[in-house]
């Protein structure tokens, strides 16, 4: 099960991941996603605080916009992984291409 | 042994009938002429009585067998004969009337002996057409019977044999007990004469052939019952055996209820029409409810659907409006209307209220008839119904009547039920055609689990210095999971282990393409790290943009006793090394293939050697291994596994694949099923 809530603020806007990400649900946060660069956000902060799980799937679809966000001077900024999440990032190396901040302050700081 | 031949009942009844008439015609003529003559023979009357008795039997044997045994059972056939055999009384008796008129004064018409022979030849007819029209009208009462009437009936016919025997009682003079047992057997016939269910059955011309049919058995029956009583009462030589209760109350039954019969079916002739509209209705029913078979299409079910519905509404014009895409609609089966006045009505219609209203997007258009009037000089009111298949509208039936308010409730009421039925029937077609398309997938997919087992290696390669053992299992039909391993010289080999993302078909196909580029890259023999490398600079041109495969490559140097590996995004090797006797992961960075598909990638690889001693252990695995989960969502993790291998780290290559999978399947309970592909890959140092 995975529910996002998108909350626009004054500089950047929040994707708030509640629950898992996996093949099945892989879509509904790349249409989020979609959704957010269509609307011309350049600020992207992924609120990854009750995220409990994610899949290659779920992966593929942040590692899907990389180079298409650098393209587009989009930052994209996760943060509040839990240890096993942000592990599940660091193996496959994704960490190393996108900004994973531990809490929401020194996140907002990278926009 | 003895066999009873088959026996015709009714050729023997029949033969048996004429035979007795023919001997009571002879015993009352010889007791005639004995007392014409004043001879002392006299018979006794009760041998007559006994021979009335057996005819009386003997015919209704006859016309009960006649009857069951005829194939023609409708209801106009059955009437039908009973009017023919009364006709044929009745004529015969109108013919002997005449007869006597025409011999006048002579001495033949007041000659006592042929006037007896002829009393014979009316009594003889009437008795059969009495008899068969009672019988006749046994299986009209009996139509649709209940226990009651069946017995009811019985009781009838005890009573009708009890009422022969009273002849020995009162020699057939009308005294009181007669009068008594006559009214009891007419108001016990009146009381079965109520019985008339089949009348609705009837169509509206076989209502007025039965109307017609009835008459003449009303005219035949009072006919005889006058001519029988002219005889019995101008008569005093011979035995009467007309005035026989058994006859008379014959005569009352078959009267009554012919005359009910009429009346019924006479102010049935009104609403006839709308009895006839609702079999209609129960048959379209079930031609609606039946209509898909094998071979064809939804288009039928729709044809008879129009048509039920014109007939039910009594519909002046009727078309059907599909639904093509979000804004566009086909109309098909247009009855009784031209294209171009069908164009102007719809635009009339879609401009109206309440049909304006109409919406196709609507989720709860589920049996929501729209009626109401237009401003059109023909056509004077309208109803829209929706098509709802699986709470899509889909469609629309559009009737039209010339008449203002034309749709009462009753009407709309059927017509939406017609509607719901093609639906169910439309819906259940389309779940079949699903449902064996779905049955080609499956099939499908079973080739390509065929295909794909196929691709991963059933024998992995080694030397006498290690063991290595595999295991993989997809949670879907088809996995993503890949391992392999290749000799690139003497004393050394490839290992290549991998994960493509997704799972299912997709990560199978990408699977396939990972397989193919290790044997190529195998060949030129690269580094770890130049394989990944090169990997991933392949993959950047067949993976599509969200998709991504993890891989770790090792180089065995059996002879060097050491490893060169590299990771690209996968789960750390496991290493026990004997030596420390401790379980660790190996650590190396490494980003997945096809993740950053430029030069730069080449910054994010790396590659590291490990010297191996004898009984060390490698295991190799995918992440569906470490992330099992248990039914509370707990995950099998990197710490059990490393326990594992450490409590079983003497055992082979087999026996460790063997144990790991074991506590993982220990781990995620019956209750829960796999939901990502497993695969393991033991390497053991047996030197």
């Amino acid at each position: 099960m995975l529910k996002i809530e998108t909350s626009k603020k004054s500089n950047y806007t929040e994707i708030k991941l509640i629950g898992e990400v996996d093949a099945s649900n892989s879509v509904e946060l790349d249409e989020a996603i979609v959704a957010l660069v269509e609307n011309d956000t350049k600020n992207i902060l992924v609120d990854g605080t009750q995220l409990e799980y994610i899949s290659s799937a779920g992966l593929g679809v942040f590692m899907s916009y990389i180079e298409d966000f650098n393209d587009k001077k989009i930052s994209l900024v996760i943060f509040g992984l839990n240890e096993k999440v942000f592990h599940v990032f660091q193996i496959l190396g994704l960490d190393q291409l996108i900004n994973i901040k531990s809490n929401k302050e020194d996140a907002v700081m990278e926009l | 042994m003895f066999k009873l031949p088959n026996l015709n009942i009714g050729k023997i009844s029949l033969l048996v009938a004429i035979m007795t008439w023919l001997s009571l015609l002879f015993v009352d003529i010889t007791r005639l002429f004995g007392k014409l003559n004043q001879m002392d023979s006299d018979t006794a009357p009760e041998i007559s009585y006994i021979l009335e008795i057996i005819f009386f039997i003997v015919v209704y044997v006859y016309f009960n067998h006649s009857i069951n045994n005829s194939k023609k059972n409708n209801f106009i056939d059955l009437i039908w004969r009973a009017a023919i055999t009364g006709i044929v009384a009745t004529v015969i008796s109108i013919f002997i009337s005449i007869f006597y008129y025409s011999l006048g004064e002579s001495r033949l018409a007041s000659d006592p002996l042929l006037r007896n022979v002829f009393y014979h030849i009316d009594f003889g007819f009437a008795t059969v057409f009495l008899v068969s029209c009672t019988l006749l009208w046994k299986h009209l009462i009996l139509y649709q019977k209940t226990k009651k009437v069946v017995q009811q009936w019985q009781a009838f016919e005890v009573g009708l044999l009890i009422s022969m025997f009273f002849v020995f009682f009162n020699n057939n003079t009308l005294d009181y007990s007669f009068l008594f047992g006559l009214s009891v057997l007419v108001l016990f016939g009146a009381s079965l004469a109520v019985n008339l269910k089949w009348i609705p059955y009837l169509t509206f011309k076989e209502k007025w052939k039965s109307i017609l049919f009835m008459l003449l058995i009303q005219f035949s029956a009072a006919y005889l019952f006058i001519q029988i009583l002219t005889y019995s009462q101008g008569n005093t030589l011979y035995l009467n055996l007309t005035d026989n209760l058994f006859l008379l109350s014959l005569f009352a039954f078959v009267f009554i209820y012919a005359v009910f019969s009429f009346l019924v079916t006479l102010f049935n002739l009104p609403t006839s029409s709308v009895f006839e509209q609702k079999l209609v209705e129960a048959i379209n029913f079930q031609r609606l409810s039946q209509s898909i078979k094998p071979g064809e299409n939804e288009n039928q079910v729709l044809d008879i659907l129009m048509d039920s519905c014109m007939s039910a509404a009594y519909v002046d014009a009727a078309w059907l409006e599909l639904k093509i895409n979000e804004d566009d609609c086909k109309v098909i089966h247009q009855r009784y209307v031209t294209n171009s006045e069908r164009k102007d009505l719809q635009n009339l219609i879609n401009s109206t209220r309440p049909f304006s209203e109409f919406s196709w997007q609507e989720k709860n258009n589920d049996s929501k008839i729209l009626s109401g009037k237009i401003q059109d000089l023909k056509y004077k009111s309208v109803t829209i119904t929706p098509l709802v298949i699986n709470k899509q509208t889909v469609g629309r039936v559009i009737l039209l009547k010339e008449v203002k308010d034309g749709f009462n409730k009753e009407m709309m009421n059927i017509i939406s039920t017609f509607v719901g039925q093609a639906c169910i029937s439309v819906e259940n077609y389309r779940l079949l055609n699903e449902a064996l398309k779905n049955e080609r997938y499956k099939e499908e997919l079973l080739i390509a689990q065929r295909v794909q087992r196929s691709l991963l290696p059933s024998t992995l390669h080694h030397d006498e210095t290690f063991e290595i053992h595999g295991f993989s299992e997809a949670a879907d039909e088809v996995g993503g999971d890949y391992y392999e391993t290749q000799i690139l010289g003497d004393n050394e080999f490839a290992v290549i282990i991998g994960d493509v993302s997704g799972k299912g078909t997709s990560a199978a196909f990408n699977m396939s393409q990972m397989k193919g580029i290790f044997h190529s890259l195998v060949q030129l023999n690269p580094t770890p790290k130049e394989f990944l490398i090169k990997a991933n600079k392949a993959l950047s041109h067949c993976l599509e943009k969200n998709h991504f495969i993890t891989t770790a490559y090792y180089i065995i140097n059996t002879k060097e006793r050491k490893i060169h590996y590299s990771r690209a995004g996968h789960c750390p090797t496991l290493h026990y090394d004997s030596t420390s006797e401790s379980c660790e992961y190996l650590s190396i960075d490494g980003m997945g293939l096809g993740i950053l598909r430029n030069q730069l990638y080449e910054k994010y690889v790396y590659e590291k050697e490990l010297f191996l001693n004898k009984n060390d252990i490698l295991v190799l695995f995918t992440d569906g291994i470490v992330e099992a989960k248990n039914e509370n969502s707990e995950e099998f993790g990197y710490e059990r596994l490393k326990k594992v291998l450490c409590k079983f780290h003497h055992l082979s290559a087999e026996e460790i694949q063997q144990k790991i999978i074991d506590q993982v399947y220990e781990f995620i309970g019956l209750s829960t099923l796999p939901d990502d592909d497993y695969s393991i890959l033991v390497i053991k140092f047996i030197k």
